[in-house]
């Protein structure tokens, strides 16, 4: 059969940002795919350089709506590389821990829309129920469930009350259980076996040189982890090991997320009943020297980069931000050659894309010179029934 | 993980390239020229291991662009790789053969602060949307915005 291009985006209701991709195929099979992010470029970087260290950091929240506190803590503490400050370890405490319940809600909710994405709806429910829990958390100890507004550049904003800790702490236990049962199904349950396995296959080599980061790396052996390499905040303190996966499909990629899952959890019960004793913040100058920074952030995504130029002012120079979405990208646009379309959404799901999706696909029929459209849920219908009727390739 | 690169190994693998300096532990600053940057990026790859590309950093420090190459590998050090390209002339070398990821980084500059870069085999655009005029750089420090260029978006007579 012929080769046709088959676009799908830039609208799509399952995830935050619109995207475009075309996918070449033959058939059913993926011959190529390209990819368009222009539709939601916000102008960030421009605004960052035209705000004060104190109003640049609710801008860089907003940047993404789930890594939130790791745009921030990744931007913060490149400035207080710059300014050379020393901060007080229970600012650093309590930004490690907002940085793993936020990672730990990421990957809840990824499993959820990975589920949903086989058509596994009442493991979407179930890790959404368990999201909230962690949201309930946040929610809590900073005040909000999305934008934390924790950080500042010296230290946090609010400093955690022995309540709060007990809390947080009663609440872990039941958490704890959950992932236990997620780990269990994993391991068992037919449906994510079969639809998440050999799937999006990445292998070690391909993984480090199409540059993936984060658990789409990590669940093909590479065992890059930032927290690891380059320690930052209060990681080297606390006992925690990185998840790698050899599998390198996304079956690999739902291990590691849940290993990673079970480290979270031990990381904020870790940093909850250590807690160091001290103020929350320094205080910190207007202005930052002339220096360079290149700031690195294990986001529950992969690889965070702010590269921060500043020049004596209260305003940086230049801010550079690689997100690790983009890292990924080149790396979902191979690993889907040889797919099966029926495969598209959990393969880019994988990866956990921090950009957007598609509401509709258009489905050039070549023969008949007909162009009709698709929804998204007509395409994940597309994809159980033909998992259903053993078509598999 | 192996140990961190010593700043002798980066001076032996850089020799003729440029003299580097440590920033931090982790952290090795090779400056170089531009007809010399894809010969310092080979080197990283097979003489220093690096194996990860963690960012092309971009800079338009007024008076010239700047490129950082931030390399990584096993080693866990970080080697940045600067150079500066001329304002009336802003042209490199493609890096997208030696490291694939770098196309699409290279693409995003290319998008906002206008380098080109020689040998790239598809220098589109990937951030800007299509209604954006060419030749207009948003990242570049004496960009302004036009009030009568249309940057895409809705246009005001369709409202």
């Amino acid at each position: 059969m012929a080769e046709v291009v088959v676009p799908i985006g830039p609208h799509h209701p399952a995830l935050k940002e619109p995207v475009n991709f075309k996918v070449v195929a033959d058939g059913e099979t993926i011959v190529r795919l390209e990819l368009d992010v222009s539709y939601n470029h916000r102008g960030i970087e421009k605004a960052a350089e035209q705000r004060d260290f104190v109003r640049v950091v609710p801008l860089l929240e907003r940047v993404c709506g789930i890594c939130s506190h790791s745009h921030t803590t990744v931007f913060v503490k490149g400035i207080e590389e710059a300014m050379k400050l020393q901060l007080p370890p229970r600012a650093q405490y309590i930004r490690t821990i907002v940085a793993e319940l936020e990672r730990m809600h990421s990957h809840f909710l990824w499993l959820g829309v990975a589920a949903h994405e086989i058509g596994f709806n009442t493991l979407f429910m179930w890790t959404w129920r368990d999201r909230e829990a962690v949201q309930d958390m946040l929610e809590e100890m900073t005040g909000n469930r999305v934008n934390y507004g924790i950080n500042e550049v010296g230290g946090v904003r609010r400093d955690l009350t022995t309540d709060q800790i007990q809390a947080a702490l009663k609440r872990l236990p039941h958490l704890e259980d959950r992932i236990a049962k997620y780990v269990d199904m994993v391991n068992h349950e037919q449906t994510m076996m079969i639809r998440f396995r050999g799937v999006g296959k990445l292998s070690r080599v391909d993984a480090l040189k199409l540059g993936a980061v984060g658990p789409t790396a990590r669940a093909s052996g590479v065992d890059y982890d930032i927290r690891k390499d380059d320690p930052y905040i209060a990681y080297a303190d606390v006992p925690w090991k990185v998840v790698t996966d050899t599998h390198g499909d996304v079956y690999g990629r739902t291990l590691v997320r849940i290993g990673e899952l079970q480290e979270s959890l031990q990381i904020v019960r870790h940093c909850l009943e250590n807690l160091p004793a001290g103020p929350i913040k320094v205080t910190s100058p207007r202005a930052a020297p002339k220096g360079e920074v290149l700031s690195r952030y294990e986001a529950p995504r992969g690889e965070l980069v702010h590269f921060i130029r500043t020049n004596n002012t209260d305003k940086v120079e230049r801010l550079d931000i690689r997100t690790p979405t983009l890292a990924n990208w080149t790396s979902v646009a191979v690993s889907l050659v040889h797919q099966n379309l029926a495969d598209i959404p959990v393969v880019v799901a994988a990866i956990d894309p921090c950009l957007s999706c598609t509401s509709r696909i258009t489905i050039v029929n070549e023969r008949g010179r007909k162009t009709g459209e698709l929804t998204w849920d007509e395409l994940s219908a597309h994809g159980r029934a033909f998992y259903r009727n053993g078509r598999r390739a | 993980m192996s140990e961190l690169l010593k700043l002798e190994q980066v001076a032996r693998a850089m020799e003729g390239i440029g003299t580097p300096e440590a920033v931090k532990a982790n952290r090795i600053r090779v400056p170089t020229t531009p007809a010399k940057v894809k010969e310092a990026v080979r080197r990283a790859l097979t003489d220093l291991a690096c194996d990860h590309v963690v960012q092309i950093a971009a800079v338009d420090n007024g008076k010239a662009f700047e490129l950082i190459y931030h390399l990584t590998g096993p080693h866990r050090t970080v080697v940045a790789i600067a150079i500066e390209l001329p304002r009336d002339k802003p042209e490199v070398a493609t890096a997208s053969d030696l490291l694939p990821p770098a196309g699409i980084y290279e693409r995003q500059i290319h998008d906002l602060l206008g380098i080109v870069f020689v040998g790239h085999p598809d220098l589109k655009r990937i951030i800007l949307n299509e209604d954006w005029p060419a030749n207009e750089f948003p990242m570049r420090k004496d960009w302004k915005p036009n009030p009568n260029t249309f940057y895409g978006g809705v246009r005001k007579e369709a409202t």
